[in-house]
């Protein structure tokens, strides 16, 4: 008998009677290969507990659905279970607002598109451009883009996974340009964009101070287009936000 | 018109920026009128306030007029006759056109 044929005689008993003592132990069995998955999506800005937790009631739902007689093995079929689930967590928790699905896809295609097609192009890609390589229109590309606004992504401040050693992002981003830095003072901005976290404020800098276009900065950074552009867009309405606090107080 | 993703985003926070500029940090009564006038390599959008209250003169500050600076040609706000008014030119600066588009 191999170490399969215990679980395969309790999954045909779990079929047969329901018994929750039995499913407690086919879970318990297969707990490995949730924690495995959980931790292959522990890198897109959901807590690796959170996801573990995914993970587990994927599995649950696997167990419970898992059908003894077909001839697949059950680590097979759950990790389709668990790992659909893990996405459709990723997927729903990602959006702060919610855009229609067609347009949450559309978006995280373009996300990847944007990039690939820049480095192909040695330039930004036109609108057009990425209507023809996701086989959209132009309309639905600026629609999905203006969608992406309501998109989270991970804070950079935050952990990178386990296995990337822990280290925040923000540690491993180069020293900040002095000149571009002197500029900051010029323009007396600098108690607001201290203020910024260390990448959204090496951004600030690049875009407003240095003139590099998004591409450019996402190609120095070593991150995405889109993240650029998120994390610009957020950078301006804390920068506003924090210029409002500063007049109130002087006010007061 | 050919313009490049980096250009299309440097257009939407310039005027997310501006209609910020008009409404000010706690929003207004009222509505924003907005006219896109298309150009070969360039685009002008227009914004005109039309707002329920009395308001007093608006102005850039500083952060607006920096990023404005960066992310667009030309720019402008001031107040109009009937109500705070902005203009904005983007030129296409990319190469995206020679490429056929």
């Amino acid at each position: 008998m191999t170490e399969r044929e215990p679980l395969k005689e309790t999954f045909a008993a779990y079929a047969r009677t329901g018994d929750i003592v039995l499913r407690d132990q086919l879970v318990a069995a297969h707990m490995g290969l949730a924690a495995y998955l959980a931790r292959r999506f522990a890198n897109r800005g959901q807590p690796l507990e959170d996801l573990t937790q995914v993970a587990s009631l994927g599995l649950l739902k696997a167990v419970d659905r898992f059908d003894p007689g077909l001839q697949i093995e059950f680590s097979t079929y759950a990790t389709t279970t668990i790992v659909g689930e893990l996405k459709r967590y990723l997927r729903d928790k990602g959006w702060a607002v919610r855009a229609p699905r067609r347009m949450q896809e559309l978006y995280l295609n373009l996300s990847q598109v944007v990039d690939g097609l820049g480095q192909e192009l040695g330039r930004s890609p036109t609108i057009a451009e990425l209507a023809a390589e996701v086989e959209a229109s132009e309309e639905e590309v600026l629609e999905a883009l203006e969608a992406g606004q309501a998109y989270r992504f991970a804070s950079l401040d935050s952990p990178k996974s386990d296995a990337e050693g822990g280290e925040p992002v923000g540690e491993s981003i180069g020293e900040e340009d002095q000149e571009l830095a002197r500029a900051e003072q010029r323009a007396t901005l600098a108690p607001l964009l201290g203020q910024l976290p260390r990448r959204q404020r090496q951004i600030v800098h690049l875009r407003f101070f240095g003139g590099l276009t998004q591409s450019e900065i996402a190609h120095r950074l070593g991150i995405s287009q889109m993240q650029v552009s998120r994390l610009l867009a957020r950078s301006v309405a804390q920068l506003r936000s924090l210029a409002e606090d500063s007049r109130s107080q002087e006010e007061a | 018109m050919g313009f490049s993703y980096d250009e299309v985003e440097d257009l939407r926070l310039a005027i997310d920026e501006l209609c910020f500029g008009l409404t000010g940090p706690t929003g207004r009564h009222g509505t924003v009128e907005l006219l896109y006038l298309i150009d070969e390599g360039s685009l002008v959008v227009e914004g005109q306030g039309h707002f329920l209250e009395d308001i007093a003169p608006i102005m850039l500050t500083d952060l607006s007029r920096v990023i404005l600076t960066a992310l667009v040609d030309e720019h402008d706000l001031v107040t109009g006759p009937n109500g705070p008014l902005f203009r904005l030119l983007k030129r296409r600066h990319s190469n995206a056109a020679l490429a056929g588009d």
